[in-house]
């Protein structure tokens, strides 16, 4: 990947498998309520992918340069495996956890380029994680840590 | 006749040209005094249209009337005062009773107008002269007409209480309750405010008059548990009460439980006189807590058999198994219980559905199924190391004591969380001797317990460490401890709203070691009673079922009600669900016997 729209590419890719991992899920899932839960995770990730293809066609510009906040909640929580099963809280820490993986993929790549617009694309695709993070954990720390 | 009396009505002409001994309009201003009792003055956002001014006004010169602009606010009638000057006398009893502060007077006493309706003004609403004027009368600070103050409840002293599982709160004499009674103003404000609309102001006149057995009556009209209300209610009513804007809330929570102690369960049958028939339908209500106990209760006076399906060997459900005994003793609770079951309710205890029946039994055995199943499963804090076996979950070291067992929590312990079930675990801790300190990720204003939980926690000795994030459970040296990392927070501002949110600070990090940790984060439902099918069709939303109207779901012979479907999780929602359900349950078997305006007719 050594052009913004080889790296551009594989972030959507990302994003897509991402809504294929929750609606498959959705559709497995046992407990009540879950599927439309994930089918709405499933929908948040398709948003996401359907922001950076019009990213690449030019009509988007991805999160400007700020501070999105960290609320740290996935540092720390355990990993979670994504069964037929799984639970409101579980199903959030596997959301997390995987935008903070995605998060860091991009900021580790960032590091590794040399100032270019690529880099600022990198960077810029972190800061879309960063942000799809804050979204889940916040839902988590409103809906899981009520009484914490 | 006189000549003289003939002439004399001719000399008054002569007046004609002196100059006029009284004034023509404009008259010229004089103002009045600074403390003048001139026109009314409302700050129609502060007032809250208790009433009271209308009640006092010996003259009948206060009307409240509809303001759109307020209707539907918390705590708020959506009424506003209409004055009428034809009957006004100002003597500005209405500014001293006024227990929002929001009427006052101006100092302005003319107002000339050809138009006799414009002396019929609603204060604050219309536009007048003199709204925003700053002198006139105002009620002199600390002056109330009635105490505002309430009368002090006797507790245990902390050092007493934490030594045994007694009553901490003693409750009212018949003098002190009397007295607080006194303090009523008789708005209604907070009937509107209970979920469960309880008569307040009439249940407190009943103490004034000394007719107890009235202020029962009252209560159950709309709630069967006045004794468990009566001692750990979240007593919205409280929050709302207008007594509390310049002064401390009635005590309406005590005041319930004064009625209610002063009546003996035996006299209960007589003093409700509860008719029970005989409508030939079943009902099946699974969970015997509060939610499915008052619908029990109502299904009954419906005339409808009712079987309660209850897994645990009693029935109260949280208010049993989650409430010690220091806040409601197990007689009380039993009071309210015992009533609801003498009218023939049928509790099978140990059995639970799904396991024992199955749901789909229920569904063809029944006419109606009421669903209360309540919030049973504790949350986990998913961090590494929390299957460590000193750590507690909340709520089983509750339902320990409550089954008279010793949950073992050692002499050291550490409670995480900040709600309810928190404190209380945190006050058996210290009943069994621990020191406890309670780790808590925000600040205590943020804690969803109850204000008098965690003032009697701090009271009782629990340490309260806020901004305190679990990271890690560690196994301690010796295996009957435990350690637990954990980091301060900062609390951050959400940039999209809401309160602040706490954030780990990683250099901030503390290791300690305890006895044992109890978790309390929170609790979830457990639906897996529920057949596959009827989960599908049930509208259920982060654990917890979505109702329609009257309690109802998508499925036309379930309700469901209490924690497992409202967004408050407090016994008088609960209460009020299962009051509600019962009203749809009867609506759905009798269409026909309820009027368009949703009168039972025959």
């Amino acid at each position: 990947m050594n052009t913004v729209d080889e790296i551009l590419d594989y972030a959507i890719d990302q994003e897509q498998q991402a809504a294929d991992f929750y609606a498959d899920l959705a559709g497995r899932a046992e407990k009540a309520g879950m599927k439309d839960i994930l089918l709405d995770f499933a929908a948040e990730e398709q948003g996401h992918k359907q922001r950076l293809l019009a990213v690449k066609a030019g009509d988007h510009e991805l999160t400007p340069e700020q501070e999105i906040l960290d609320l740290k909640l996935s540092d720390y929580l355990v990993e979670i495996e994504a069964k037929e099963n799984i639970s409101y809280q579980d199903a959030l820490i596997v959301a997390m956890k995987r935008e903070r993986a995605a998060f860091q993929l991009y900021t580790d790549m960032a590091a590794k380029v040399p100032e270019s617009h690529l880099k600022e694309v990198l960077e810029g695709l972190a800061r879309e994680e960063a942000r799809h993070k804050l979204f889940f954990e916040s839902e988590y720390d409103e809906r899981v840590l009520q009484d914490n | 006749m006189s000549l003289k009396d003939l002439l004399s009505p001719f000399y008054v002409w002569q007046r004609a040209f002196e100059k006029p001994y009284t004034s023509i309009r404009p008259i010229q201003e004089r103002p009045g005094a600074a403390a003048y009792r001139g026109f009314h003055i409302n700050i129609s956002e502060q007032c809250i249209g208790c009433g009271t001014c209308h009640a006092i006004c010996q003259n009948d010169a206060i009307d409240m009337v509809r303001v759109e602009t307020f209707e539907g606010r918390n705590g708020d009638s959506g009424l506003r005062p209409r004055f009428d000057y034809g009957r006004c006398c100002w003597c500005a009893l209405c500014v001293d009773m006024c227990p929002a502060g929001s009427l006052r007077m101006s100092n302005e006493y003319t107002w000339i107008t050809s138009d006799p309706t414009e002396y019929h003004f609603t204060a604050g609403v219309e536009h007048t002269t003199w709204q925003e004027n700053p002198l006139g009368y105002r009620r002199a600070e600390g002056y109330h007409l009635y105490p505002p103050k309430r009368i002090e409840m006797d507790m245990l002293a902390a050092d007493k209480s934490v030594q045994s599982f007694d009553e901490v709160v003693t409750g009212y004499s018949e003098e002190q309750a009397r007295l607080e009674a006194d303090r009523c103003i008789e708005c209604g404000i907070c009937v509107a405010t209970c979920p469960a609309h309880m008569d307040v102001p009439d249940y407190i006149r009943s103490i004034r008059d000394g007719d107890y057995e009235q202020g029962l009556q009252l209560m159950y009209r709309t709630n069967p548990f006045p004794a468990t209300c009566g001692r750990i209610c979240t007593r919205r009513c409280e929050s709302v009460c207008p007594v509390g804007i310049q002064g401390e809330p009635i005590a309406i929570r005590w005041l319930k439980r004064f009625i209610v102690d002063q009546v003996a369960p035996q006299d209960y049958a007589r003093i409700l006189a509860d008719q029970t028939g005989d409508s030939g339908r079943r009902i099946a209500v699974i969970g015997a807590g509060p939610g499915g106990l008052s619908a029990a209760y109502y299904l009954r006076k419906q005339g409808h058999a009712v079987t309660v399906f209850e897994a645990q060997e009693t029935a109260g459900g949280m208010l049993r198994y989650g409430v010690p005994s220091y806040r409601l003793p197990d007689a009380d609770l039993d009071k309210d219980i015992n009533y609801i079951v003498s009218l023939g309710v049928d509790i099978r205890y140990n059995t639970r559905i799904g396991k024992d029946i199955g749901f789909d039994t229920l569904l063809q055995d029944f006419d109606a199924v009421f669903l209360s199943t309540g919030l049973s499963v504790p949350s986990s804090m998913r961090i590494h190391g929390e299957d460590h076996p000193r750590v507690l979950s909340g709520l089983q070291v509750l339902a320990d004591v409550a089954s008279g067992r010793d949950p073992g929590v050692g002499r050291k312990v550490a409670v995480i969380g900040g709600g309810n079930v928190a404190m209380d675990a945190s006050r058996v801790s210290r009943r069994f001797g621990a020191d406890v300190t309670i780790l808590y990720r925000r600040r205590i204003a943020d804690m969803p317990a109850d204000d008098e939980e965690i003032h009697e926690s701090q009271e009782e000795g629990c340490r309260i460490v806020t901004q305190a994030i679990p990271v890690e459970i560690i196994a301690a040296d010796n295996p009957q401890q435990v350690s637990i990392k954990w980091g301060e927070a900062e609390m951050v501002q959400d940039p999209k709203g809401g309160r602040p949110r706490p954030v780990l600070q990683e250099d901030r990090m503390h290791v300690e070691t305890y006895d044992c940790i109890i978790s309390a984060i929170g609790q979830g439902s457990d639906l897996d009673f529920l057949t596959k099918e009827v989960q599908n069709q049930l509208a259920i939303e982060w654990g917890k079922f979505t109702p329609g109207e009257y309690q109802h779901t998508l499925l036309e012979k379930i309700f469901v009600g209490g924690d497992v479907a409202n967004r408050v999780a407090d016994a008088i929602s609960a209460i009020e669900d299962g009051h509600h359900a019962a009203r749809g349950i009867d609506r759905f078997l009798n269409p026909d016997a309820y009027s368009q305006n949703d009168q039972k007719v025959n």
